[in-house]
């Protein structure tokens, strides 16, 4: 067995991870039954809250104090965010691919700690597979007595529904995704009431990510404070990042946060492919502020040394650019996806960000103006006043602060080749 | 068991009924249900919605509002094959905007745009979740990844040869894709029999259990 | 909110001691700062979208910016909505709003009005920075008949969508898309064809929603508003009537938190028109042969003062005054009592209620008791057809908590919101109230809610072929309910101030009954003696009429031949009399049976007061002067009796309202000028200050027999039907319903027709089938007051036989 939390069964058993046979045989569901006949709810949250484990989504905030926030009626929810559809971003796939017992075991425990009989799993629709996974780990829970009336004659309860998505990454957002799964527009809503108070139907209920769920089940046969033991103190436990664009080895991989980014990039993703340098990456998803060699390879991946200068860890996606790399161009994808993304009810988004991308393409085709960059800059302070980060907003949730990333990024690192672009030069794609 | 629309098939009668089941309120069922519907009108069609209003007790108006904030319910009709170019962030710093110029020439349409025959729609997309195989295209939300532009044109050329009555992402994977996100384990039978997510409770798989 | 507790914040550096609970937004505008705004609207909820609100707080990390729309006060709060970042915001938010926004403000009806205009107009630097192609949808596209969209124009800021859905329950607007293609859009061929829908019009802040009426009428500046109330139904919302060039140009809704709180019925907003309907009566008519002549005032009024003198006064019958003000009901009531010397008053025409439980129920409801109550009980019409804005006011109060009972002869459009709803087959209703009174089986549950208080009742006839006993045997039951008050309903425009005013055979003015000695008493003091004979009912009155017991009738302003339940026996009645003189603004059904017209003013032109169904009293004030030769009623009253040789003193308006006030047991002191300059915005119910309800009716328990037959009919009014505010008012007369007759399949079944076949209803009228689920076995749906139903009487059974194409 390797020293890996989440990953180690597909790891050792490629062929059938996600199988209930691989599963039980792996020591699976053994945490659930524990969980059930062993320990109250109140002892669960315990070893959640002592474990540091901060949510996996993008926010980072802690589990166990999340699910302290819970409000006592009933019925409350349990709605796992798998929404997954920050650019760049790609383990809750895996994860729902290859191990869906392991979250469904986290659900179940989690259920009967939130003393709730209703959950929900929503899967980006775009994730066919995956959610044809789930659902059939779901179909081999219930046949095995894991869902359903009275698990294994404990009293518990539980249903699990799997909802797919419509393409609209703003579901991810917590609040928006509630409004999905009501059968609504994926609007995020006004906070507070916050979803631990009023969720799903006006209901208390809690959204996690499928990454922190996946967690639970190896906290309960591990303790809290094994969990909290690995890596460093606020950035506890093993993380999935993502790695992806001009990388050698892209791909998934769990790893104990604490290392640099050099570690990360050239030891794990294996380098910038044929030869060519390092000239920007993204260290937390779309949404985050970019680093760059020369100031932050040797900036620890810790959740807060990233804060600290002036980004975020966000959902772990790691996008890599080399050399070749035109910054307005890929600038312009950023910025794009979050105007097509934007659900449009806040003016500052919905106006702001296909403002900023229109501009950036007019750049792109070669028509920019000197004075683009301070309107870019001001459209940009416009929907995010003072452009710092973490961000100020004038609007209900983050994605339209998250529009002004590339932007501040590309002026702050990239000046001159802004510059240079909009005096008139050849556009080279990438 | 909840009252459903006699004119579709059986087996999305009892899909449908089985899905209005499984929420504590019916209107939760509305994005499942234009899945349903999708299939037995070909797409998101205004019969559909109302089909979808009247099963869960909203006006049609509403359906539309709903189905019209998601990219995936299909309102002007759709190919057999939905073609779908990721041209995200990822994809695009590998040589995605070359993999849509191939798909377009092969297919001889455009983004948005659906062929003659009604065989083909392309679309390109933002970020699929496939960023570590980038680029990455889905038909019918089946993934290939690890494309480069000539083996787009072949993964076109063979829809149109052979056009599977079920499209496979493991055998698109194997004939024409590269590099993948993770390592995909074993492969399946399953996959999309039209430009609907392929998932069991909504109907769309090839082999369902 | 009804502990008011306050809090101190502090705004811009001054502090204020203000109400809790409310958002910041207000609290700020309650104090002088008016914190610009799109989304937000106060009787809507807030959704903090347009971000146009945003003000400084400081928090626990420093100073950030807030929509202050969202916020809600608390004790401690600093608050900055001047700061150069608050100016920098919203100066950014708005010129996000102006970039794909149409200069087109020159042509646009909302240019002279419009806060998009208004906050740019400080704001020069935005527009050249936008060298982008604006966003362009297609020209305007209806939503619905009236209204008309400009989607370019909108600023999506969800207040059109809100009142469709929230406050009317017509969720037929909506957003499409999302992102910078977001839209407000119907459904493909199915129009927001709400009762509401003139609403969003007068919410949306930019020229994007704009009805059809109005467009291109007039500018904003050149507009003279008047303040009134509608009277199309006995609600009364307050207006404001617009006026240009000596028209009346639009109609907008005032914010009286009593009564509508800002809303209108489309009936409310669109049925002006009719004031300047061609086929207005302008000049007096007098009968030769089978046509009418024009003829002067003196000449008209001779011949009726003639007419009218020559009979005894118990052989003088007046029929109507529902749609007259209070003054005018005061002076028609007075000239049939002094000077005619007759009681055969009646403002209702059999299809009303008991007069005392209309006029004087105790423990009478206001609307705003609604708002408190715990339990509604509906038994009478159906709101959301006959009294729209209370059909808004009881959707409010389930939203707000409130639980819902209805029952009805058939689906209503409260239904949706109805904790419970009980259907029965027409003409069984005192058998329902037996059962749901004992909460027998079915009814235990509602039985059950009607227990928890406080209830408030609304109770009146669902259908005119309902016999309104059936009313009094409700209202007697929901006086029982703990806490219980009761909102009598009627559905005729000021039928409750013309009753108040005496005109029912039972009452005189001030709630006073006609069998109170005392009463009686104390007006012959002042009117000198009172007619000593019984008077009759309408009922009576036509019947009388038939028999040549009574020979002349004064219609005022009433069409019995379309509104009596029996219209053959009003057509007969009218054809009987010997003298008829109609006041009227129209040539009717009735009418046109007169020997004389005489063309009055209407609402629009007419000044005075009038007293909607929870007694409340409010001015009603002219915009515009009366066409032609028409005069107001009162005028023209005065004048008659003058010539029948008693003066009336009633050509002074200001001394008809004192007189009122110092006669009317129940209308002490409330004279014009105290509405006008004492009574606040809301008007005053009477019984006012300490005064004593004189009358205070308290409803017994009556029997009600249970109508059997094959067919129980119930007539169902609609809110456009064939009346003379629809029929004659360009923007809603479409909308006129199909004459279509409803019932259960399984009668239908029985019958062996199917939908969109014909039927002969009770051997006369051709009427066309539909099906509904939700009519009870045995019951036959059919349409009021439509074109195709003319002459068909409101029979409580009636027959229906199929009409085989070849027979
Ligand atoms: C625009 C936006 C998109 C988001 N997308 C996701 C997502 O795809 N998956 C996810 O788990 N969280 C996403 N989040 C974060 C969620 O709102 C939420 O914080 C998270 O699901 C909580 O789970 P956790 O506490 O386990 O991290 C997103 C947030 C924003 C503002
Ligand atoms: S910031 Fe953008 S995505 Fe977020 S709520 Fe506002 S409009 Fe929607
Ligand atoms: S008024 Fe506050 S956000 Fe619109």
């Amino acid at each position: 067995m390797t020293d890996l939390i989440l990953t180690s069964r597909m790891v050792d058993h490629p062929a059938d991870s996600h199988t209930i046979a691989r599963y039980v045989d792996t020591g699976g569901y053994k945490a659930l039954t524990k969980a059930l006949s062993e320990m109250t709810p109140e002892t669960i949250i315990e070893e959640v809250k002592a474990s540091n484990m901060r949510g996996r989504g993008g926010a980072g905030f802690p589990t166990g104090v999340k699910w302290g926030f819970l409000a006592a009626t009933e019925p409350r929810y349990l709605v796992v965010n798998g929404d997954e559809s920050e650019p760049g971003t790609f383990k809750d796939r895996q994860l729902l691919e290859r191990d869906p017992h392991q979250l469904i075991e986290g659900v179940i425990i989690s259920s009967y700690a939130l003393n709730v009989h209703h959950a929900f799993i929503y899967i980006r629709g775009e994730y066919p597979k995956p959610a044809r996974r789930v659902q059939r780990a779901i179909y081999e829970a219930y046949e095995a007595g894991y869902l359903g009336e009275n698990i294994h004659g404990t009293g518990f309860s539980l249903d699990i529904t799997v909802h797919l998505g419509g393409g609209a990454y703003i579901c991810g957002e917590e609040t928006a995704l509630l409004n999905s799964l009501e059968g609504r527009r994926g609007e995020p809503r006004l906070k507070p009431p916050f979803p631990a108070v009023e969720g799903l139907y006006a209901k208390p209920t809690i959204v996690n990510n499928v990454e922190s769920i996946s967690n639970i089940p190896w906290m309960i046969n591990n303790s809290g404070i094994a969990y909290a033991a690995i890596g460093p103190e606020r950035s506890a436990g093993t993380r999935m990042f993502s790695l992806s664009g001009h990388v050698e080895r892209p791909g998934n991989y769990e790893v104990v946060m604490g290392m640099t980014w050099r570690d990360l990039i050239y030891d794990i993703g294996g380098g910038i492919p044929d030869g060519r340098e390092l000239k920007a990456w993204i260290p937390g998803g779309a949404s985050a502020p970019w680093f760059v060699p020369e100031e932050h390879l040797e900036t620890l991946v810790t959740i807060d040394d990233i804060a600290q200068a002036g980004s975020m860890a966000g959902s772990g996606a790691v996008i890599v650019m080399d050399d070749t790399t035109n910054v307005v161009a890929a600038a312009h994808r950023l910025v794009r996806f979050f105007a097509h993304e934007s659900c449009g009810q806040c003016t500052p988004c919905r106006e702001g960000t296909s403002w900023l991308e229109n501009v950036l393409r007019r750049i792109l085709d070669g028509k920019g103006r000197p004075e683009d960059i301070d309107l870019l800059l001001e459209i940009s302070n416009g929907i995010s006043p003072g452009l710092a980060w973490p961000p100020a907003m004038t609007t209900i949730c983050p994605l339209g602060p998250s529009a002004v990333s590339p932007i501040t990024s590309i002026t702050r690192w990239f000046m001159p080749e802004v510059e240079a672009m909009i005096g008139g030069s050849e556009v080279s794609n990438v | 068991m909840n009252q459903v629309i006699s004119q579709w098939s059986h087996a999305n009668q009892e899909r449908a009924g089985k899905i209005l089941d499984a929420y504590p309120e019916k209107r939760s069922a509305i994005m499942p249900l234009l899945y349903i519907a999708s299939l037995e009108h070909d797409f998101a069609s205004p019969d559909a919605m109302r089909e979808v209003a009247e099963l869960t007790g909203v006006t049609p108006a509403q359906v539309l509002s709903v189905a019209s904030f998601y990219t995936m319910f299909k309102r002007d009709g759709v190919g057999k094959y939905l073609v779908s170019v990721c041209t995200s962030i990822s994809c695009f710093l590998q040589g995605a905007d070359e993999v849509l110029e191939a798909v377009e020439e092969a297919t001889g349409i455009h983004h948005g745009e659906t062929s003659e025959d009604g065989r083909f729609s392309v679309e390109h997309v933002e970020c699929i979740g496939a960023c570590g195989g980038a680029p990455a295209v889905q038909v019918n939300y089946e993934l290939v990844e690890g494309l480069t532009p000539d083996k787009a044109r072949q993964l076109i050329e063979w829809l149109t040869d052979s056009q599977p009555e079920v499209v496979l992402t493991d055998e698109m994977q194997q004939l024409f894709g590269g590099q993948r996100s993770f390592d995909w384990g074993s492969s399946e039978p399953e996959g999309a029999i039209a430009p609907v997510p392929a998932f069991g409770p909504y109907g769309s798989v090839g082999e369902d259990r | 909110m009804s502990d008011i507790a306050q809090v101190t914040i502090t705004i811009n550096g001054v502090d204020h001691t203000v109400d809790a609970g409310q958002y910041l937004i207000s609290a700020a505008e309650g104090i002088g700062e008016y914190i610009p705004r799109f989304c937000y609207h106060d009787k809507l909820e807030s959704v903090g979208k347009c971000r146009m609100c945003l003000v400084e707080v400081e928090g626990p990390r420093g100073k950030a910016l807030v929509p202050s729309c969202t916020m809600v006060v608390s004790d401690g709060m600093v608050v900055d909505t001047e700061s150069a970042v608050v100016k920098k915001a919203q100066e950014g938010i708005l010129e996000f709003l102006l970039i794909n926004h149409p200069l087109d403000c020159p042509v646009c009806d909302k240019g002279g009005e419009c806060p998009l205009q208004d906050q740019a107009y400080g704001f020069g630097a935005g527009e050249s920075r936008f060298v982008e192609e604006k966003r362009t949808y297609l020209k305007p596209i209806p939503v619905s008949s009236v209204v008309l969209l400009d989607r370019e124009r909108c600023v999506l800021c969800d207040r059109c969508v809100r009142v469709a859905d929230d406050i009317a329950g017509d969720a037929l607007l909506t957003f499409t898309e999302r992102g910078n293609a977001v839209q407000i859009q119907t459904f493909p061929n199915e129009p927001c064809s709400s009762y509401f829908s003139g609403n969003t019009v007068q919410l949306c802040p930019v020229g994007a929603l704009t009805s059809v009426d109005y467009r291109f009428k007039a500018r904003p500046w050149d507009l003279e508003h008047t303040t009134s109330v509608s009277v199309t139904d006995p609600v009364h919302s307050t207006v404001d009537v617009q006026t240009s060039r000596g028209k009346i140009v639009r109609v907008y809704g005032v914010e009286n938190d009593a009564v509508n709180e800002g809303w209108l019925s489309d009936k409310d907003r669109f049925s002006f028109s009719t004031v300047h309907s061609d086929t207005r009566i302008t000049t007096p008519l007098i009968r030769k042969g089978d046509r009418f002549e024009e003829a002067s005032w003196n000449r008209a009024l001779e011949v009726v003062a003639s007419r009218l003198g020559g009979y005894q006064g118990a052989e003088v019958a007046m029929i109507g005054g529902a749609n007259n003000t209070n003054e005018e009901a005061f002076v028609l009531s007075k000239f049939m009592r002094t000077v005619v010397g007759s009681a055969h008053i009646d403002a209702q025409l059999g299809d009303g209620i008991e007069a005392h439980l209309a006029a004087a129920i105790t423990p009478r409801a206001t609307i705003n008791d609604l708002d408190t109550a715990s339990t509604i009980l509906l038994w009478g019409p159906d709101l959301k057809e006959s009294l729209p804005v209370l059909y808004l006011r009881v959707r409010k109060a389930v939203r707000n908590g409130a639980h819902l009972v209805v029952v009805h002869p058939i689906g209503t459009g409260l239904d949706d919101v109805a904790a419970h709803t009980v259907t029965y087959r027409a003409g069984t209703g005192s058998d329902v109230l037996r059962k749901l009174s004992a909460g027998d089986g079915e009814y235990a549950a509602a039985r059950e809610l009607l227990g928890s208080g406080p209830v408030v009742a609304l109770v009146g006839r669902t259908s005119i072929a309902e016999d309104p006993k059936l009313t009094e045997a409700v209202a007697a039951f929901a006086r029982d309910l703990p806490d219980a008050t009761i909102l009598p309903l009627l559905e005729r425009s000021n039928v409750f101030g013309a009753l108040d005013m005496g005109l029912s055979p039972t009452l005189l003015p001030g709630r006073v009954s006609t069998g109170s000695d005392a009463g009686v008493a104390a007006l012959e003091q002042a009117w000198g003696p009172l007619p000593e004979h019984v008077g009759h009912g309408t009922e009576g009155v036509l019947g009388a009429l038939k028999a040549e017991d009574i020979s002349a009738l004064v219609l005022a302003g009433a069409d019995p031949v379309r509104d009596f339940p029996d219209p053959r026996l009003a057509a007969e009645a009218l054809e009987a009399a010997e003298f008829v003189v109609a006041l009227d603004a129209f040539v009717t059904d009735s009418s046109i049976h007169a020997d004389v017209i005489l063309p009055v003013a209407v609402w629009g032109e007419v000044d005075g007061t009038v007293t909607n169904l929870e007694g409340r009293v409010q001015r009603v004030r002219p915009s515009l002067a009366p066409p032609g030769q028409v005069r107001p009623t009162h005028d023209v009253i005065d004048d008659l009796a003058n010539r029948m040789g008693v003066a009336l003193g009633a050509s002074n308006l200001a001394m008809i309202s004192k007189e009122l006030a110092d006669v009317s047991p129940a209308y002490a002191g409330v004279t014009m000028d105290f509405l006008t300059f004492e009574a606040g915005p809301e008007g005053v119910v009477v019984p006012h200050g300490d005064g004593v309800q004189p009358l205070g009716y308290i409803p017994v328990e009556v029997s009600v027999p249970v109508v059997t037959g094959e067919f129980t009919a119930h007539f169902a009014a609609s809110l456009y039907d064939d009346g003379v505010w629809v029929r004659n008012a360009d923007t809603i007369a479409g909308l006129v319903r199909d004459p279509v007759v409803r019932l259960h399949p399984s009668d239908a079944a029985r019958l062996a027709i199917a939908e969109g076949d014909s039927v002969l209803v009770s051997g006369t009228h051709e009427l066309i089938v539909a099906f509904d689920e939700q009519v009870s076995r045995g019951t036959i749906v059919v349409p009021h007051n439509l074109e195709a139903t003319k002459g068909l009487a409101a029979e409580s059974v009636v027959t229906v036989d199929v009409m085989r194409g070849d027979s």
